[in-house]
């Protein structure tokens, strides 16, 4: 009895979940003590995950991806596409503004939808396509842009925000709604994106045939699966996840622009990882991605606020962070060295 | 028919058939673009990106990648900027592009070849790390006025239209494409792409070969930022960001496969000159520089949509050769094995 809780506690400890929480309740301490007033507040924690939102919500959605085996390099591009297909619709076609969101979100899961055809029923390799996706789907965005009148460089502004009575009730209370005043929609929506991604890979049929494909698509195959549909609609989903994340974020900004999240990718591969998804597919998690991509977050948040770290350079610390941990991660699961040290732990004994 | 033959094997020659279609389109539209400074100026504005892809496309072939290139290529370019600011010669910045190349290219070697992480993603970690290098050493100022000719050296040519640059990536894509295909270590890289157990079986080394082709790739991509650096006259914190992304493209345009073990230099580099050429190939058209992006895109996913869809089939038909024969008896098997042969 006793052993067996001692086993439970040891497998709980050595899961990767629980030491990215530990590495979170750790960034809390630290920063925390080191300059506690300005760290601690609630309203600005939340206003800078704001800023990210969009690279945690694609995050859970590329984990999909990379348990089948594949990446998605083209998600950051479709953010620019849907915002400025939103913008186009609404202020220069005049639609209502929930159709623009509508048609952009069925345009995004379009896009995704190529990609993952091509990527599934062509046998082209994923990075490949959605390296031609990223180009062509960001290429379209500039296009689009052109057919509106406001120039693309100052971004189509504007959108309906307030009722009569001053509260924030249409389309821009995605970005500005807060919840007791404090939380703002995006971390709902998050949260709710986050309940929703871990039913549909871990409690769902789907999930399990996700993760079938991603450890052998041909026994996939053969035992009924159909493996070509499933990793078609992961890209699709991915692609959804964008337009979501492009949808908040053009309601936070007020401003449908062609590049908005160009620059995400590599944040979003990062949050993956990190999250202890395996990139050759097969075995990965929703939670771990979700607390990887929260302690980028904080990270970026609080190294500028405590350490006087550059914004502009933080690069460097998620850099060495991603490095170190996957390294580690590595040698410890090398048998060649873990059997070292478990020699010499029996050694000592 | 022999020909034809020659096209699906060599790869990096169906490449050149499709810049000459390329080029033969765009001077079909606008007949001015048919001039021999049009079309040389189309091959000397790529420098940067042909050392570029050529330098990754060692990486490539081996089956692994290297998203790091980028900002090696701005560090180096910083350095360079700052040694042409005290009119330092393009010597000493060529001997600390190398020490910088061969530093980052080691680590990312060690990481990816012997502690094993996936490639994408310790590059990408390693990326992160140089691009933050590139702040602290320029301290988030802009490089630029450099002394002397620094900057005049990219325009200088050396005979008939060619730039001196142009002239010395040529010929060092030349002696890699040689050294790749010709000679015994070159051919390692390949070996290791195509078959990793089989190439450690046979007594290749696989390790060394993994850290000599990052530390290559490292290489090519620093002196890639001192002709950056000669082109631009002035290098930002962010100088470079995304041309790891369109040297990947260039490879898989010039025919290097993703998965290793297929493709050659000289593919590599003609799949850099489509690249750059672009956006210029699109001024001559008509077309408003919009739609670059776009036409990369559709270009990219059609070659490799066609090169999949051909290779599937070819292993189809392989296949059906072979149950074929089986089908037909033994007696004829060895008749119709030795036909193909």
């Amino acid at each position: 009895m006793k052993s067996d809780f001692k086993q439970n506690i040891k497998k709980m400890v050595t899961r990767w979940e629980f030491i990215l929480f530990m590495v979170l309740v750790a960034e809390f301490v630290i920063f925390g003590a080191v300059n506690f007033e300005k760290f601690m507040r609630l309203p600005s924690i939340f206003s800078s995950i704001n800023n990210y939102i969009s690279i945690c919500i694609i995050s859970l959605f590329v984990t999909f991806v990379m348990i089948t085996g594949g990446i998605d390099i083209q998600a950051s591009s479709i953010v620019g596409l849907t915002s400025i297909i939103i913008g186009v619709l609404w202020s220069d076609a005049g639609l209502n503004i929930w159709v623009a969101v509508l048609l952009a979100i069925v345009t995004a899961g379009l896009a995704g939808a190529l990609s993952g055809f091509l990527v599934a029923y062509c046998n082209v390799q994923p990075m490949v396509v959605t390296l031609g996706g990223s180009f062509l789907f960001s290429g379209l965005a500039l296009l689009v842009s052109g057919l509106s009148e406001t120039p693309a460089y100052k971004g189509i502004s504007g959108f309906p925000a307030k009722s009569e009575t001053g509260e924030f009730i249409a389309f821009r209370a995605l970005g500005k709604f807060k919840l007791f005043d404090v939380i703002p929609a995006q971390v709902l929506i998050y949260a709710a994106l986050i309940v929703l991604c871990y039913w549909l890979l871990h409690k769902s049929k789907y999930g399990r045939k996700v993760f079938l494909v991603g450890v052998n698509r041909n026994a996939a195959e053969y035992s009924g699966i159909n493996a070509r549909w499933i990793i078609m609609s992961t890209y699709i989903l991915t692609g959804v996840g964008a337009a979501i994340a492009g949808v908040l974020l053009t309601a936070n900004v007020d401003s449908a622009k062609y590049n908005l999240g160009s620059t995400f990718t590599l944040s979003i591969i990062t949050a993956v990882v990190l999250g202890g998804t395996l990139s050759t597919g097969g075995k990965g998690n929703i939670i771990g991605t979700a607390l990887a991509a929260i302690v980028i977050c904080i990270l970026r948040y609080g190294l500028p606020l405590c350490f006087g770290v550059s914004t502009q350079n933080l690069d460097l610390p998620i850099g060495v962070m991603l490095v170190l941990v996957v390294s580690v991660r590595e040698l410890a699961y090398n048998p060649r060295i873990s059997s070292f040290f478990r020699n010499a732990i029996k050694a000592k004994r | 028919m022999n020909l034809l033959k020659k096209l699906g094997k060599v790869r990096w020659l169906s490449s050149l058939v499709f810049l000459i279609i390329l080029f033969t389109i765009t001077g079909l539209i606008n007949p001015t673009f048919f001039s021999y400074s049009n079309i040389i100026s189309a091959f000397n504005s790529s420098v940067v990106f042909t050392l570029l892809a050529v330098g990754i496309s060692f990486v490539i072939m081996t089956g692994e990648i290297d998203v790091s290139i980028g900002s090696t290529m701005g560090l180096a370019a910083a350095i360079a900027g700052t040694i042409a600011q005290r009119g330092g010669s393009i010597m000493e910045m060529m001997l600390y592009a190398v020490i910088l190349g061969m530093a980052v290219g080691i680590v990312n070697g060690i990481g990816v070849a012997i502690i094993k992480v996936p490639s994408l993603i310790f590059t990408l970690g390693i990326m992160g790390i140089v691009r933050g290098l590139v702040y602290v050493y320029s301290g988030g100022r802009t490089v630029e006025n450099f002394a002397g000719d620094f900057t005049n050296m990219g325009s200088m040519t050396l005979f008939a239209n060619i730039t001196i640059y142009y002239a010395v990536v040529i010929a060092v894509v030349f002696a890699a494409h040689f050294w790749l295909t010709r000679t015994r270590s070159g051919k390692n890289f390949i070996a290791v792409g195509d078959n990793i157990g089989g190439a450690t079986l046979i007594g290749i080394p696989v390790t060394w070969t993994k850290i000599l082709a990052y530390v290559l790739s490292s290489i090519f991509a620093a002196v890639a930022g001192v002709a950056f650096a000669s082109k631009y006259g002035q290098v930002n914190i962010v100088a470079g960001t995304g041309y790891e992304m369109s040297a990947i493209a260039a490879c898989v345009l010039g025919g290097v496969s993703l998965s290793g073990g297929l493709g050659s230099a000289l593919g590599a580099a003609i799949g850099a000159v489509i690249m750059s050429a672009i956006s210029r190939l699109l001024v001559f058209i008509g077309l408003s520089s919009d739609f670059d992006n776009t036409i990369k895109g559709v270009m990219l996913l059609t070659i490799v949509v066609v090169d999949a869809v051909m290779y599937t089939r070819s292993v189809e038909n392989a296949r059906r050769a072979r149950l074929a024969a089986r089908a037909s008896g033994s007696s004829e098997v060895k008749e119709g094995g030795g036909n193909e042969e």
